[in-house]
């Protein structure tokens, strides 16, 4: 009896341990074992031939860049692991008609397209001499056939959500490489979402029902400028080789390794790895060395707080918003938590390097007295929900001592970052503190967030917010959507109805001696997940 | 006799269910589930899947069904011998713990060999040279040793060894896209990468090793048969290991099966301090991930793993001493 009790004890510790203490797993290492991808000898067989070559070709010595690995799936668009890491090896592989651009979108299968009949109809030129890996051409009728096979089997990155309730009309090939999608009502979302769908071979595609389990070397064909070369689920590694038939960009490395490590920066110090994001602590080590370069992150992640109006009513009054927004020190939260390396969070949400930034809006400077009017006297007391990093909780804890002097109590809670998520999914929570990336992508976040279709604040409705979040959607004519952005966050930042905290920006460092071309593009804070920094952009 | 053997087997038999109960339903009592994804780390960025998404993967993986025909299921499937597919790495659960399995169990093996007879042969001389230099240097390294965790250990040789002296690699279980001309090449190569892992967990065993061996001997030293052999004049060798170490053995031996769950405990910390690609570090990123169904696979094997050493250590136990049994 003792033994069962000490084995069930046993596993009840592992649990609660592992639950615990998880936070810190996936940025780094990732994850962990298993299968040698699907096939690597076989893989490694078709690729040597062509490595070879690439080396002869090329004056002088071949390129190998080394960056932190992890598993994070087989690079198709089906397996590969919902984050950050995962999306962009599997983006190497498969082009799509435009990527993303230091400047904006850029063409890349399509030369060029146009947008008719008031945004109901696109027309797509297709580049012509585009190879795929196995040497098949790329045609318009791989487009057509990838966007209706994600409608029938979404990947996972769904960007074009056509499998519930499809607004495309009808997807023509007029001819080989000229395109034609008819959609039902105009919607300024589009040209993106239709550019940087991920296109993938009909020729192999066609015969595939199960695309999940879908993998081996056929799998990972596609017309992007990288070859998967070898892949190590279990130890976390990847190897591309350049793609030697690329219809366009030179592709900037030979050879692209991603390598498991302990710690990224002994990794870095070693030179086992190329490039590494680093904490402003150790900013200095870096500074006064000429041979590494520091890059500081566009600030596109960012803290938030959602108010749950559902469960504490009393935060539909704006002058409590507005006072705990005036009550939040945000320069003490740079300083002290993001130790300087962070930008203040516009109270319209979209963050002030986003094209979209409109900076002539209200602004909560911290500010106690303000605080204190607002409030008139009354005492408030909430529960604060957050994720177990420290960065977290040290939030939560300074909001916690300010909001004090303001007569708000809060209750701090933290819960591991599964748990919290699935909180705020079922809405149990009054306040809860969460951060994420991707703030610096099409403004039509703001719908999402603050449109009281989609409930981010439970309880909250605002009818002006409602319909100008709605009317920037079809407007199809950039400057005009522009403005409406620009009003719908005037009446955000007046309304406040969640909690913007601050967008870290963060540091990058790198030998440029080694390799030089880095770049950050228009929407995204990851200087290595995007597709322009594997390549020669000229 | 027979009738033991049923007893024992009838015992196990109901561990063994309770266990693979609780293995389908402390995952899923967890908070959140495999396809919500909300927030990430600081710099990460993730997908979040929308509700179409989310309900066409519960369809797949079978668990958009009421709880209790998916625990039903899953009984079934485990008699067929399939632990499913893993939600998270897309991939058969077996394969994927077969996979870590095999480095977790090398370097949990040849820790506990070596901490148990390197543990025996320093308690044995700390206890037949009680009170001796030798013995008073080493009892209280030993306690130390005892009471530091394997991953704090750990920690500490990734620092010194491969950070500060570049002597064993930072990570990984072998040389990631490495050639090797013989499979001599290999191993050591494999070797390299798992000294620090297995020396880890071979210090932070070693101490318990020690004093119950020391504990044992200092016993069987005071018995009467000890005193008979050194009047009969025997070599001080022959005493030790005919006289001493048979009789002081016993306890030891059922240390080495009943330590196996805190050695894959300890192994599960030191695997991610070093990102060694075992069991541990994909149990902690299926628990992350809350990848139910590979959470359920390796419990399973664990727990399966500990009841067979136990049920070793009784079987085994009965064998070596007369008295049990």
């Amino acid at each position: 009896m003792k033994k069962i009790l000490k084995l069930l004890s046993l596993i009840v510790v592992f649990t609660l341990i592992l639950s615990g203490c998880s936070q810190k797993a996936q940025n780094s290492e990732g994850s962990s074992s298993m299968e040698e991808g699907s096939s690597p000898e076989e893989l490694e067989e078709s690729t040597k031939d062509e490595s070879v070559e690439v080396e002869a070709t090329s004056k002088t010595e071949p390129l190998t860049l080394n960056l932190e690995g992890g598993d994070w799936g087989y690079p198709t668009p089906y397996a590969h692991y919902a984050r950050g890491p995962g999306i962009y090896k599997m983006k190497l592989i498969f082009d799509s008609m435009m990527e993303t651009g230091e400047e904006g979108l850029i063409p890349f299968l399509a030369e060029k397209w146009d947008i008719e009949d008031s945004g109901r109809s696109y027309t797509f030129y297709i580049r012509k001499g585009v190879q795929w890996h196995d040497g098949e051409a790329l045609s318009a009728e791989d487009i057509k056939f990838s966007f209706d096979y994600y409608k029938e089997y979404p990947p996972v990155m769904d960007d074009l959500a056509r499998s519930k309730k499809d607004y495309i009309e009808e997807i023509n090939v007029i001819d080989k490489y000229t395109l034609n999608i008819k959609i039902k009502s105009p919607d300024a979302t589009l040209l993106e979402r239709f550019g940087t769908a991920r296109i993938i071979p009909k020729h192999i595609w066609e015969k595939v029902e199960d695309p999940l389990k879908f993998q081996g070397p056929e799998a990972v064909i596609g017309s992007g400028p990288y070859k998967l070369a070898d892949y190590s689920k279990e130890q976390g590694a990847y190897k591309f080789e350049a793609f030697r038939d690329y219809w366009g960009y030179k592709p900037a490395a030979a050879t692209l390794r991603f390598i498991p490590v302990s710690d990224p920066i002994l990794a870095f110090e070693n030179a086992d790895i190329d490039i590494v994001a680093i904490t402003p602590d150790i900013l200095s080590k870096y500074q006064e060395d000429p041979s590494y370069k520091i890059v500081e992150s566009p600030a596109f992640w960012g803290y938030r707080i959602l108010l749950n109006m559902e469960a504490r009513p009393e935060l539909k009054e704006k002058a409590l918003r507005q006072a705990i927004a005036y009550g939040i020190d945000r320069d003490e939260l740079i300083d002290k938590v993001a130790r300087g390396a962070a930008k203040i969070a516009s109270p319209g949400f979209l963050p002030i390097e986003h094209s979209f930034y409109n900076d002539n809006i209200k602004k909560y400077d911290f500010n106690l007295e303000k605080s204190r009017s607002l409030l008139d006297g009354k005492e408030y007391e909430f529960s604060l929900l957050t994720g177990n990093s420290n960065a977290e909780v040290r939030i939560a804890e300074l909001i916690k001592l300010n909001f004090e002097k303001i007569g708000i109590k809060l209750r701090i809670t933290s819960l591991d970052m599964k748990s919290r998520d699935a909180a705020i999914k079922s809405g149990e929570y009054e306040l809860v503190l969460n951060g994420h990336g991707l703030w610096g992508t099409d403004p039509d976040k703001l719908r999402i967030f603050y449109n009281s279709e989609f409930q981010e604040t439970p309880g909250y409705l605002n009818e002006e917010i409602d319909a100008l979040s709605n009317e920037q959607l079809v407007c199809t004519y950039p400057q005009k959507r522009k403005e409406i952005i620009f009003e719908l966050q005037e009446v955000i930042a007046e309304e406040i109805p969640m909690l913007t905290l601050y967008n870290t920006s963060g540091f990058t460092v790198y030998r440029p001696e080694k390799y030089d071309g880095w770049t950050h593009v228009f929407n995204h804070h990851e200087i290595t997940h995007n597709k322009i920094s594997y390549l020669i952009m000229e | 006799m027979m009738f033991d053997c049923f007893k024992k087997f009838f015992e196990y038999s109901i561990i063994f269910f309770f266990i693979l109960t609780l293995n389908f339903f402390i995952p899923r009592l967890m908070p959140g589930d495999p396809f919500t994804f909300l927030s990430s780390d600081e710099g990460g960025v993730h997908q979040s899947y929308s509700e179409e998404q989310i309900e066409m993967y519960k369809a797949y993986y079978g668990m958009d069904k009421p709880l209790q025909v998916q625990y039903s299921d899953y009984f079934k499937n485990l008699i067929r011998g399939n632990l499913g597919y893993s939600i998270y790495y897309n991939d058969n659960v077996l394969r994927l713990i077969l996979r870590s399995a095999k480095w977790t169990l090398g370097i949990t093996l040849i820790s506990l060999l070596i901490s148990t007879i390197m543990g025996t042969i320093l308690g044995s001389l700390s206890a037949w040279y009680r009170n001796s230099i030798v013995d008073r240097g080493l009892y209280p390294v030993m306690i130390l040793l005892s009471e530091i965790p394997a991953f704090l250990m750990a920690i500490l040789l990734l620092f010194t060894l491969a950070a500060k002296s570049s002597l064993f690699p930072l990570s990984g279980g072998i040389t990631v896209f490495g050639e090797y001309e013989t499979w001599f090449d290999k191993l050591l190569d494999v070797l390299h990468h798992g000294f620090l892992p297995s020396l880890s967990l071979t210090l932070s065993q070693l101490g318990g090793f020690y004093l119950l061996a020391r504990n044992s001997m200092i016993t069987v030293i005071s018995k009467d048969y000890m005193r008979t052999a050194l009047a009969k004049g025997l070599s001080s060798k022959r005493i030790i290991l005919r006289h001493g170490l048979r009789n002081s053995i016993l306890p030891i031996i059922t240390r080495v099966f009943m330590s196996l769950g805190s050695v894959l405990g300890g192994a599960i910390l030191v695997e991610n301090v070093f990102n060694y690609p075992g069991l541990g570090r994909l149990m902690r990123e299926a628990v992350t991930v809350r990848d139910y169904v590979l959470i359920q696979g390796i419990f399973l094997v664990v727990a399966f793993l500990v009841l067979a050493m136990n049920l070793l250590a009784d079987v085994l136990y009965k064998k070596i001493d007369p008295r049990v049994g």
